[in-house]
């Protein structure tokens, strides 16, 4: 048993982590007002950019961060088309996604199926062979996602900017009224999502398949626009919903290696069952505390400025 | 007319049962052939083993065969797509997905004069006829490599769903390990999901912490083997050969030689010989349609001897595979001494052989 739970705390951070830095982003995003469906679209991107630059030989760190930057130059699009153009958010959204898996598919054709080395585990690099292997087996990007939930959460929370980007999101017409430049706000708000959501697909490609296929996000990033629902919009709620999301499905796959008896399809249910149910309560309850942004979606039209 | 007379009296065991005497179909004007892909034709798995067939054919007949990508398991879409190439000309048209069944069917209905083909379909008729290969006989020589190339006695294999096809592959897998090794551990786990590279090396990964030394995957992504060679373990693949993915580890793929069936199959519609399997065509190794690739640099002669006598023997029907007495891994005794699972039990099978470890979800 404590073999068992041992094998899930050590892939657990593999399952969790694309999931939660996908999810972190959509928070700032939505926060700021900016109903954000692109994410499946910026983690292909990301997840390719990264697998290419890898095959090219650059330092898997290096294809993290470009991947990551792809991921924000295509949020830049659906930025620039909500925001400065004032487009639905959802089909902008949508046609975003379209537009990324698309991309991917005509410029990573040549390069699937190819494998690299990709992100060593600590275990791997020079100084950490002697790591225990609950720590060795995890990766330097682990870490980062610490430090990047802690500094979302800081920001959104305990500072002056997160707390004008949560006023861009709750009341845009108050927030330009004290003289907050809402377009920038969103705008920047959602080039932080997309550099998340690249690194999230950077991750998926360069730390954990070390192989890049067409389609390889699989509805990740549908499951973090979830997650984002289920966390009520908040950093903590996004590590528990992350953490919820992917622990069952690490240890759905662990516990069919044991052969027991139990229902797979009823457990991989559970976390979307249970993001209905958050919703439904949040729902009910009106603008209780589990509901989103107030203005989250909505195009703000200010009379004298268009 | 004579000589189809014959050659359907010949051809069709099962022309008892038929109801009105099986005319040859008959193709009108010049052949015009398309190859429709529920995802991209280049994916390193099913689709691309296929599109290698493809080619074979246009090689063959000296034609273009026009290819459609990403057209979705849903009927309006894969239907607009047919609609678009009978309006176009073409007369020939293959599918390549279970998913594409009904509508495929459908469209075999409205159009009787265009031939229809359709890998791991399930309907048939005057003008249709889906194809799919026995796996499990590769499997099970794959089942023989793996065991003799594991030091521990444990092998672990990933697969997609819970269905008939895949099932088969896992249990034709643990056969063969079991019949060199009779106490090897075979693990499986299903991912629930035909697509998720991610998940393919994670799931291989979780192969490998149980200890298991020699990896197979029953679907299309590289992940799973690259996760065994990074680990020092040994891989065996799937679809076309994914050597590149384990280039020390890799024991054998199981593949598919599709062009075996395709060329001769489309050249009989276009000579006017073509005629429907009733059930659907479903050879094995024998027919050269599925098989293993060449063994990789680590595999011993030995295994290469055991492995080539067990193909001899199933070609030449000497050994019959799932033959009683079969036990489930629940106890279950599924064939009786001196039997062999039938066909329609083979594509309904829903239980794990003794010697597997996995969870398999309650049949219905």
């Amino acid at each position: 048993m404590t073999d068992l739970v041992l094998a899930w705390l050590t892939v657990f951070p593999g399952y969790t982590v694309p999931l939660l830095l996908a999810s972190l982003g959509l928070v700032i995003s939505e926060r700021a007002g900016v109903l954000n469906l692109c994410t499946e679209g910026l983690m292909a991107v990301g997840a390719m950019t990264g697998a290419l630059m890898a095959l090219a030989g650059y330092d898997p760190l290096l294809a993290v961060a470009c991947g990551a930057l792809a991921g924000a130059a295509l949020s830049l699009v659906f930025g620039v088309a909500t925001v400065v153009f004032r487009a639905d958010h959802t089909l902008a959204g949508l046609a975003t996604v379209a537009l990324g898996l698309g991309i991917t598919g005509v410029v990573g054709r040549p390069y699937v199926q190819k494998p690299f080395d990709g992100l060593p585990r600590l275990s791997d690099t020079v100084w950490g062979a002697d790591l225990p292997r609950l720590v060795g087996q995890q990766n330097i990007l682990l870490p980062l996602t610490v430090l990047l939930l802690l500094a979302v959460w800081g920001w959104l929370f305990r500072t002056h900017s997160g707390l004008r980007l949560r006023a861009v999101g709750e009341d845009p017409a108050a927030a330009d009224v004290v003289g907050i430049d809402i377009q920038l706000t969103q705008l920047g708000a959602v080039l932080a999502s997309g550099v998340l959501a690249g690194l999230a697909g950077a991750y998926l490609s360069v730390a954990a398949a070390h192989v890049w296929v067409e389609g390889m996000v699989a509805g990740r990033g549908w499951v973090a626009v979830a997650i984002v629902i289920f966390a009520g919009w908040r950093p903590w709620g996004v590590l528990l919903g992350a953490g919820l999301f992917g622990g069952a499905e690490a240890a759905m796959l662990r516990l069919q290696t044991l052969g027991l008896d139990f229902p797979i399809y009823l457990g991989a249910m559970l976390p979307y069952a249970l993001t209905l149910l958050v919703f439904c309560i949040a729902c009910a309850r009106r603008r209780g505390e589990n509901a989103g942004p107030a203005a989250l979606g909505k195009a703000y039209l200010r009379q004298d400025k268009h | 007319m004579t000589k189809r007379f014959l050659l359907a009296a010949t051809l069709s065991a099962s022309a008892v049962f038929t109801v009105q005497a099986a005319d040859a179909f008959e193709l009108k004007g010049e052949p015009k052939i398309a190859f429709i892909y529920a995802a991209t034709a280049r994916d390193g798995g099913w689709n691309e083993a296929i599109d290698y067939g493809r080619e074979a054919l246009e090689a063959e007949l000296g034609l273009d065969v026009a290819v459609a990508e990403n057209i979705p398991e849903e009927a309006t879409r894969l239907r607009a797509a047919i609609d678009l190439y009978v309006k176009r000309g073409y007369n020939i048209i293959v599918g390549t997905t279970y998913g594409y069944s009904e509508a495929m069917s459908e469209a075999a209905e409205a159009y009787p004069d265009v031939a229809f083909f359709n890998a791991s379909g399930v309907h048939n008729s005057d003008n249709m006829e889906s194809f799919y290969a026995r796996t499990y006989e590769a499997w099970y020589l794959a089942g023989i490599a793996a065991a003799e190339s594991s030091k521990e006695g444990k092998i672990g294999i990933l697969a997609g769903f819970p269905v008939g096809v895949v099932n088969w592959d896992i249990n034709g897998f643990a056969t063969g390990a079991q019949s060199v090794k009779p106490d090897v551990e075979t693990f499986a786990i299903y991912t629930n999901s035909w697509w998720d590279p991610v998940k393919e090396g994670q799931v291989s990964e979780a192969l490998l912490d149980q200890g298991a030394d020699v990896i197979a995957t029953d679907l299309s992504a590289a992940s799973a083997l690259k996760a065994a060679e990074d680990r020092g373990a040994r891989a065996i693949g799937y679809q076309i050969d994914m050597s590149a993915a384990a280039p020390e580890g890799i024991v054998t793929s199981v593949v598919f030689h599709w062009d075996k069936y395709l060329v001769p199959r489309i050249k009989s519609v276009i000579d006017g010989s073509w005629e429907p399997s009733e059930w659907g065509w479903f050879e094995g190794i024998g027919s050269g349609v599925v098989g293993l690739a060449p063994f990789g640099p680590n595999v011993s002669d030995e295994v290469k001897a055991d492995v080539e006598k067990a193909k001899a023997a199933i070609i030449s029907g000497d050994l019959k595979l799932f033959a009683g007495p079969l036990k489930s891994s629940t106890g279950e005794t599924k064939v009786a001494a001196g039997e062999v699972l039938p066909d329609e039990d083979l594509w309904s099978m829903d239980f794990f052989v003794e010697g597997i470890t996995g969870t398999m979800p309650a049949s219905q």
